[in-house]
């Protein structure tokens, strides 16, 4: 009957007690041993589409869910938004459980497809979603106005977005996404049917956002966006966590070092280890090689696939880590 | 027209049916309300337990009613809800479902067709036409409208981007209801509009010319009018030259005889009319002068029907029967009257005269003088005091309303004289009351009658405002077909919400019949049965009246699987809205009644709670939903 689910109490318990305490500024999504069961009418196992996960997204921070088709992202993001009710477990949005209503008033969603009203304009679009939040009429008419701008839609804005493109359409949905000034955003594979420039815009205004303190949770299967973009990911396939942890982290090559130097003269570089020790020729980096995103990905997919299950991440260590590491470190640059 | 029991209860009567609570609209209202939370939560229960295990459920379903009141009530916002409505109203309107207005106007243009020119009675074949054809039109609009739109959404996955904003269940069921009965009213004003047009300028006629002109004797003129539309009229005017026809097909018109001798017959009258009738209350005498309740049975007049005015108290088997109102026969030649008993019969009421309608039926028991109609009287008589008018006689006129006018000074007896009576001050007394007594004059012949077939009528209310009502009385059936088309979509595919819809419009409309076969069942008539019974009739081609031709254990289950069918059906039945009652009102405009208010009041009362009733179903379903499973 009900969405809630802190009614999972058997299966939680013990995750229960120490968030109470957390202040609702610290961590903006928590899911706590997440579970998802899809059945079919007669209550009979379908498919287990999510097994225990448990992330934490901290404000600020882009973090992104990537994984192949079906491996639970889609299905995370429903369970955060309480589109979807979890098996087990539970998910806290600003410390209120998913199902509440009042959270969705700080959160932006930019659905897998833009799911709009066809038979709407833009602007009748975007002005049916701002009269769903409280805002005076002359606040929304300037967000309506700001927000047609920023995706590039004014010329069009009077057409009914049955005509629209994929793309214009995917802008439209972004900007209903806005239409708010969400605290926390959610992109459901945000960059697909874009152009090579919309895509390049879609990164820049997801890099905006944070830059103006908000936080955003985007899944993708776009490996190459998620790199350029997420400060931390979540690597997911067939519904388990496989991989957590700040971008820059899950890149590095830990055994491998690179070095990278100029002056330095033949024999120097025949004898390269001792210089670099004794001699010191001027050592321009000396650093972990980092592999693509693309590499990290099919490495896990593929283990995952020869051994499933196998992989587990130690949630609290990865966290620490990453929690330590993200302030002091700056080695995104 | 033919009034039942319950068309004549106030707004007051009909909700707490003083003396007889059982039967009241209130109590079914409450039994509704508890079933509705009863089931809810049995419902809820088994769902969510199903989900999280027996324990959990129960907090579940606490929690679920619990944030009703909580938090959804309370943060349901006006703002939101037009905003949704908007869209559903936009919604409709892209979809074209304003067409159906032009469909209408088909409809009206093509009227010529199936409307017979040659009707007796054209001002009822026109207004039900009318109402009828909106009536169902808009039905059938609210059906599609209401139960495809959210599962389309859900289906678009629409749905997604508005229950992830701050927009909480009440107000998406609220803003659908709203979105569309608001384009219900968008559609019914105009058709109103066209019907009232096309009404009146359909009845509009006149008379160009006149024939057979004679002078009579004292100075006046009589003659007929042409023959236009299938009838003409027969006139008398007076000395100054003017005066009316006779009424024909329910109108007449004035007559002036010009300065030059020729003859002006004005536009029809009288055809379009909304009576506001006094009824009074009916007793029986028989032949030898004793009271009776009921008049005499003459026949077959009242096997069936009738049932739903008894509410929760038939269902639960404590009025038993029919309680149909149908004719009580008054026997000519004997003792035998029939005595209405009127209020507020007072001066300052009626004017010059006492309008009095009569509406009669005649049953011969010989044939008699088959040219002539059966004979009848009408006498006014003081309520209490042995002062009584003479008699007015009036031949029977079947099946037409026979409007005749009482005089105010009329001679009759007072006691032991002979005496010119005022009827306000010798026959009405002093509670405003006065009887009227109407008898059979032919012997062994019969008047048949019902409460509403004599009344007085104090005053018309006007066409346009007893149409205006009709429509009312369809835009609630609207509202109330919208509520349950939504209530259905929120657990329902489209087509599936449509049909349970259409299934509960249809059940609500065959609701007599349903109870006429519990009735039977319980009563052990053989009358065909339930449904199992009336196949193995209908395969073994027996009658329905003879007994179930099967051995003795097969009868036995047929007869009790029948039986647990029709019950559930008998209590489905009942609780569903009464809209025959409420397509009824087209009855009252077209047979030119004012539509009761209290009738009308009670319409929108029990429309109010069923949509309440759906709104919560609604809630919870979509609650309990996920959007995006």
């Amino acid at each position: 009957m009900d969405t809630d689910n802190s009614t999972a109490v058997a299966e939680t318990s013990e995750d229960t007690s120490p968030t109470t305490a957390k202040s609702s500024d610290s961590v903006v999504i928590e899911t706590r041993n997440l579970s998802k069961i899809y059945r079919d009418f007669w209550g009979r196992k379908k498919v287990h589409a999510l097994k225990s996960l448990d992330i934490e997204v901290r404000p600020g921070e882009i973090f992104g869910l990537l994984g192949p088709n079906g491996s639970g992202k889609s299905t995370t993001i429903k369970l955060i938004l309480g589109l979807l009710f979890p098996t087990s477990g539970r998910v806290l949005v600003f410390d209120q459980d998913a199902s509440e209503t009042q959270k969705n008033e700080r959160i932006g969603y930019l659905p897998e497809e833009s799911y709009l009203y066809k038979f709407l304009t833009a602007e009748e679009t975007l002005d049916f979603y701002g009269r769903l939040f409280d805002l005076s009429a002359a606040d929304r008419r300037d967000r309506v106005k700001q927000l047609i701008e920023m995706v590039g839609l004014q010329g069009a804005k009077h057409r009914q977005l049955k005509e629209y493109s994929k793309g214009m359409t995917r802008r439209v949905g972004l900007a209903q996404a806005l239409i708010n000034d969400p605290d926390l955003v959610l992109l459901d594979e945000p960059t697909t049917g874009l152009d090579p420039i919309g895509t390049r815009e879609m990164k820049d205004l997801i890099l905006g956002l944070r830059d103006r303190g908000k936080t955003v949770l985007l899944c993708s299967h776009q490996l190459a966006d998620v790199q350029d973009v997420c400060d931390r990911v979540a690597i997911l396939h067939q519904g388990e966590l496989k991989e957590l942890g700040r971008v820059s982290d899950l890149l590095k090559v830990q055994d491998v070092t690179e070095v990278h130097a100029t002056g330095l003269d033949d024999a120097a570089k025949a004898e390269i280890a001792e210089v670099i020790a004794r001699h010191g020729g001027s050592v321009q980096s000396i650093d972990n090689p980092t592999a693509t995103m693309e590499d990290l990905f099919l490495n896990i997919v593929r283990e995952s696939e020869a051994r499933p299950g196998a992989r587990r991440v130690s949630q609290a260590a990865e966290t620490k880590d990453a929690s330590n590491g993200s302030t002091s470190d700056g080695d995104q640059a | 027209m033919n009034l039942q029991l319950d068309d004549f209860w106030s707004f007051y009567e009909w909700f707490f049916r003083p003396g007889a609570f059982l039967e009241s609209a209130a109590l079914k209202g409450i039994v509704l309300a508890v079933l509705g939370v009863v089931l809810g939560l049995v419902v809820g229960y088994v769902i969510s337990s199903s989900r999280y295990g027996s324990g959990e459920g129960f907090f579940a379903v606490a929690r679920a009613v619990r944030d009703l009141f909580r938090f959804d009530l309370p943060g349901t916002r006006i703002r939101r809800i037009f905003a949704l409505a908007r869209l559903a109203f936009k919604e409709a309107v892209r979809r074209k479902v304003l067409y159906v207005v032009g469909l209408f106007v088909v409809l009206l243009l093509l009227a010529g067709w199936y409307l017979n020119p040659q009707s007796d009675d054209p001002a009822r074949l026109y207004i039900s036409f009318v109402l009828t054809a909106t009536n169902y039109l808009v039905l059938a609009l609210a059906l599609f409208i209401s139960a495809f739109s959210l599962p389309e959404d859900i289906k678009n996955k629409t749905l997604y981007t508005i229950v992830t904003k701050p927009v909480r269940a009440t107000e998406i069921v609220l803003g659908r209801m709203l979105g569309f009965v608001a384009m219900g009213t968008v559609i019914l004003i105009p058709m109103g509009l066209l019907s009232y047009v096309f009404v009146t300028r359909g009845l509009d006629h006149t008379h160009a010319e006149v024939a057979d002109v004679r002078e009579l004797a004292s100075g006046g003129f009589e003659g007929e009018t042409d023959y236009t539309r299938f009838h003409s009229h027969h006139f008398e005017l007076n000395e100054a030259g003017e005066g009316v026809t006779d009424m024909v097909r329910g109108h007449r018109h004035v007559v002036i005889r010009k300065e030059d001798g020729s003859f002006r017959v004005g536009p029809a009258e009288g055809a379009l009319r909304a009576r506001v009738p006094s009824y009074g209350s009916l007793v029986f005498r028989d032949r030898s002068g004793n009271l009776q309740e009921e008049g005499i049975d003459v026949g077959n007049e009242r096997l069936a029907g009738g049932y739903g005015s008894a509410g929760i108290s038939r269902l639960i088997g404590v009025s038993r029967g029919t309680r149909k109102i149908e004719h009580g026969y008054v026997e000519g030649g004997g003792l035998g009257t029939a005595e209405y008993t009127f209020s507020g019969v007072t001066a300052d009421r009626y004017g010059d005269s006492i309008p009095v309608d009569l509406s009669l039926r005649a049953y011969r028991s010989y044939k008699g003088n088959i040219e002539k109609g059966i004979r009848g009287s009408i006498t006014m008589k003081h309520p209490s005091k042995p002062i009584e008018s003479n008699p007015i006689g009036f031949t029977v006129n079947e099946y037409e309303v026979d409007q005749k006018f009482l005089p105010l000074e009329i001679e009759g007896t007072n006691g032991n004289k002979t005496e010119v009576l005022n009827v306000f001050e010798d026959l009405v007394d002093e509670k405003g009351r006065m009887t009227i007594v109407v008898r059979c004059l032919d012997d062994s012949q019969y008047l048949g009658m019902t409460p509403a077939s004599v009344y007085l009528r104090p005053t018309d209310h006007s066409f346009a405002w007893n149409l205006a009502k009709a429509y009312m009385s369809i835009w609630l059936q609207m509202t109330m077909v919208t509520a349950f088309g939504v209530m259905f979509s929120t657990f329902l595919t489209g087509p599936v919400a449509m049909v349970a819809t259409a299934v509960c419009v249809l059940l609500g409309f065959s609701a007599e019949q349903v109870y006429d076969t519990r009735h039977y069942i319980d009563a052990g008539i053989e009358r065909g049965g339930g449904p199992i019974e009336s196949m193995v009739r209908l395969l073994k081609q027996d009658a329905m009246t003879t007994q179930l031709d099967v051995d003795t254990v097969a009868a036995k289950v047929i007869k009790t699987a029948d039986a647990g069918i029709v019950y559930t059906l008998d209590a489905i039945a009942t609780a569903l809205p009464n809209l025959p009652k409420m397509v009824n009102t087209a009855e009252f405009a077209a047979s030119g009644f004012d539509i009761f208010g209290a009738i009308l009041a009670r319409h929108a009362v029990a429309t109010l709670g069923y949509v309440l009733l759906a709104f919560l179903i609604s809630y919870f379903t979509l609650k309990a939903r996920e959007i995006a499973a």
